[in-house]
């Protein structure tokens, strides 16, 4: 099992992931401060 | 949400399994415009396409994360007319989280796609008497209240 989440940066990538692999998105705004 | 909920084994696994996860600065353009966001940290659940079904709005511990997950894909399902995939992830949040911030949604939707893909109107009856009886002070138990009358 992966340790920890495997974020995507970009999400034009993540939506494309999202299709082939037939999921949906977690698009998560944060502040690092 | 990074020191607490994202290491949490169990959110780890059930993202893996789930969910395309992505995350950006809150005010990265155009995405923090398009999405009109004001705060951190917003969760928003998108379906392929791009669009929205579902948005949180400040800290969630582990099992109100996955509950709320649950509930977005559920929600993706629902606007989209997949009435089984909706089915089988708001019972799950009940099944999995019937305590959780989400369940009375949850319970909402779930008469509402029960009648949906019935057209019998006892579902409807049945969410309203259970949000009343486990969820009687919820906002959902409220827009249910016409229900009882069915």
């Amino acid at each position: 099992m992966d340790k920890e989440i495997k974020w995507e940066a970009d999400l034009d990538q993540g939506l494309a992931r999202a299709s082939s692999e037939r999921k949906t998105v977690l698009l998560y705004f944060y502040n690092p401060g | 949400m990074a020191a607490v909920t994202y290491p949490d084994t169990k959110v780890i696994g059930f993202i893996s399994e789930n969910i395309i996860p992505v995350q950006v600065l809150f005010d990265v353009k155009p995405l923090s415009t398009d999405f009109n966001i004001k705060w951190t940290p917003t969760l928003i659940t998108l379906d392929s396409k791009g669009k929205e079904h579902h948005r949180t709005l400040g800290f969630l511990a582990p099992d109100e994360l996955i509950a709320s997950l649950l509930l977005g894909i559920g929600k993706s399902h629902f606007e989209t007319d997949r009435f089984d995939g909706a089915l089988e992830c708001l019972e799950r949040v009940l099944k999995e989280y019937p305590n959780s911030d989400s369940a009375p949604e949850a319970t909402y939707l779930l008469g509402v796609c029960r009648f949906k893909s019935t057209n019998d109107p006892k579902p409807l009856k049945a969410a309203y008497e259970k949000l009343k009886a486990q969820y009687p002070t919820s906002a959902w138990t409220k827009r249910a209240y016409p229900y009882r009358l069915l």
